[in-house]
């Protein structure tokens, strides 16, 4: 077990090499450079853009580069955004928040919606119920999620107020302006208000998702002996199904969870852009926009590092909830 | 059992005589009778082959010129025309004809989504055959490629490769090709680790057939189902992620039309101008195509590999 989760750290930190090597030469191919800009305007001197290439060390060569970058960022270290003057550290800090509460709210939706709604499609098989279920979460994980987001906020946010003059959702933003001065339930209201339509989005899909899959994996365990058994031994069918059924079908669900996650930030990415959320998927776009080096890089680490731990997280856990596992 | 005639079983049972077929049933025969039951599955294929249709006559059809810019009977330009009789999707911010957008759209995403297909059918396939087929270190460095490239974070890495790039289709097919070939890759594997150990593979072997004959002459027609179900499916995922990538202005570059921009350039106009047209008939050709691939996807795999099927049990 614990050469397991060693194995495992070293894979996920391979990994992170691996992306950080792949996004960094990405950008070292990419025609101009973020100093273009300058380069284009005649007026600006030869002398100017090699004292800026030699401050943002753009004048080295790209392995000695990225030499530089890794050993700064491992340090915490990572560098100055080439917008303005902020450290990225401190950008990336105020911008996380924003992002895991985007995706823990719609990964809490995902689960608590659609884990249920398979299982109660699988006791109900074939009914129309679960007839609709399917063909709903089909065309649901079809759907491209800027369209999902796009319709609710132009049904939920544009229209819903056209039509009945209250504002109950907002198109954008996390908070009003003046959100420090409201009252404690106030604040609680307007954090909803914001955040649901977004968090909905990203979690539709997801949601459809986890249903298809827990409706297979209940109907799986629903047919076996084990559950046979229990039921011919006269046990109350609530009984077999939370006690015996559910402790197994519940299991595969943890590992689609962490295969979802990267799913999920890519759901977040676009989902931030068309809700303006000030969160890293946003900021991620504007920084491609204008080739911000460090800031596209520390971005791409914080979504790797996403990723990498929720793999490690559901590999580890589970080891504990199926014992007939193995770590060798 | 050299010839075809039928050997009679003990206690002389005559088959035809019990109205029993005794005509061979080919394979062929079979996955058009599964494929067959599947309604929306036939369904989708119809209207993919009407979409590809579309998209390789575009030029034929009596359609407008999709870059030109209308202009009405006052000598106005015709911008953000609701549907109406001669521009039935209506026209667009500058007076462009929305149905020849919307149709013209297609070739971005079939072209990006097709080209993605067939590349990760045929480098997937290699590679976990090659994995899968040899064993040993070989696999495990192919396998530990693979595993890398599958925990990349996709749609990240998607967009700075087509920032830096550029939007050619050709390009996007190209990068999301190298992003995608993992899972299938992965099926063949494991599809290659069983299939070798049979006895058949053994037969050939010992009848002194080379490698590659083995791997493409036995094994290979032997994993094709599930090549085919899941480069279905990972076309699928190429039109939402070319979609996405358009959305996000990284895919496809104007003046080519393509789905992705045309609800991106629509969205904001429609809160502000009411354009809904500029968002719907783009979005729905979008969700259309993707749900006809996914059906397609499924109901192939109900039709070449009842075995994997959860929903018949």
């Amino acid at each position: 077990m614990f050469n397991y989760i060693i194995r495992r750290i070293v894979y996920g930190v391979v990994t992170l090499i691996a992306l950080s090597i792949i996004v960094f030469s990405l950008l070292q191919m990419s025609g101009g450079g973020p100093l273009n800009r300058l380069k284009s305007n005649p007026r600006i001197t030869q002398e100017y853009i090699a004292d800026i290439e030699e401050f943002y060390g753009l004048n080295e060569p790209a392995w000695v580069q990225y030499r530089i970058w890794a050993t700064n960022y491992v340090q915490g270290e990572w560098g100055i955004s080439f917008q303005g003057t902020q450290p990225v550290f401190e950008i990336i800090k105020s911008r996380t928040g924003a992002t895991l509460r985007l995706m823990l709210t719609a990964l809490f939706l995902a689960v608590m919606i659609g884990v249920p709604f398979g299982i109660y499609q699988a006791l109900r098989q074939y009914s129309f119920f679960d007839q609709l279920g399917t063909t709903v979460s089909f065309v649901t994980f079809s759907t491209p999620i800027f369209l999902i987001a796009i319709g609710m906020q132009i049904m939920f946010a544009v229209y819903l107020e056209r039509w009945t003059g209250v504002k109950f959702l907002y198109t954008g933003g996390m908070n009003v302006p003046g959100y420090n001065d409201l009252g404690t339930l106030a604040r609680f209201g307007d954090t909803v208000q914001h955040l649901i339509l977004p968090a909905v989005a990203i979690a539709l899909i997801s949601i459809a998702v986890y249903a298809r899959f827990q409706r297979a994996s209940m109907l799986e365990v629903y047919h076996s002996d084990y559950l046979r058994t229990a039921k011919a031994k006269g046990l109350p069918r609530r009984r077999v199904i939370f006690k015996h059924a559910l402790r197994n079908a519940l299991i595969p669900i943890v590992t689609l969870i962490s295969l979802d996650i990267a799913a999920l930030i890519g759901g977040a990415i676009i989902t931030e852009t068309i809700f303006s959320w000030p969160g890293l998927g946003r900021q991620y776009i504007n920084a491609i926009g204008t080739l911000d080096y460090p800031m596209i890089m520390a971005i791409v680490m914080a979504l790797g590092i996403g990723v990498v731990v929720m793999n490690l997280i559901a590999d580890i856990a589970y080891g504990f909830l199926d014992p007939r596992v193995r770590y060798d | 059992m050299t010839d075809h005639t039928i050997q009679q079983p003990v206690g002389g049972q005559d088959f035809e005589a019990e109205g029993l077929s005794v005509e061979p049933i080919s394979q062929w025969d079979l996955f058009r009778a599964r494929f067959g039951r599947h309604r929306l599955a036939m369904v989708s294929a119809f209207i993919l082959f009407i979409i590809v249709f579309a998209a390789v006559f575009a030029d034929v059809l009596p359609l407008a010129d999709p870059t030109a810019d209308f202009v009405d009977a006052d000598g106005r330009p015709l911008v953000r025309a609701a549907p109406r009789a001669d521009f039935i999707f209506g026209t667009d911010t500058i007076g462009r004809d929305v149905l020849s957008r919307v149709i013209y759209g297609s070739r971005a995403s079939l072209i990006v989504a097709g080209v993605t297909g067939l590349g990760v059918a045929f480098f997937g396939t290699i590679i976990g055959a090659v994995a899968g087929y040899y064993g040993g270190a070989i696999d495990q460095v192919l396998m530990r490629f693979t595993d890398l490239i599958l925990s990349l974070p996709l749609l990240p890495v998607a967009i700075v490769a087509a920032a830096v790039f550029g939007g050619g289709l050709w390009t996007l097919a190209l990068l999301l090709g190298f992003l995608l070939w993992g899972t299938l890759a992965r099926i063949v594997r494991a599809e290659f680790l069983s299939l070798r150990e049979k006895e058949f593979v053994e037969a050939a072997r010992a009848a002194g057939a080379r490698d590659r004959r083995i791997i493409f002459r036995h094994v290979l027609p032997n994993a094709m189902s599930p090549i085919i179900v899941q480069s279905t499916l990972i076309v699928g995922t190429a039109i939402i992620l070319e979609a996405a990538l358009s959305f996000l202005g990284f895919g496809v570059q104007p003046p080519t039309p393509s789905w992705g921009a045309m609800v991106s350039d629509g969205a904001q106009l429609w809160v502000s101008a009411g354009t809904w047209w500029l968002v719907i008939f783009p979005g729905l050709a979008l969700i259309i195509t993707v749900l006809s691939v996914n059906f397609l996807g499924d109901g192939l795999r109900d039709a070449l590999d009842p075995t994997q099927t959860i929903e018949r049990r």
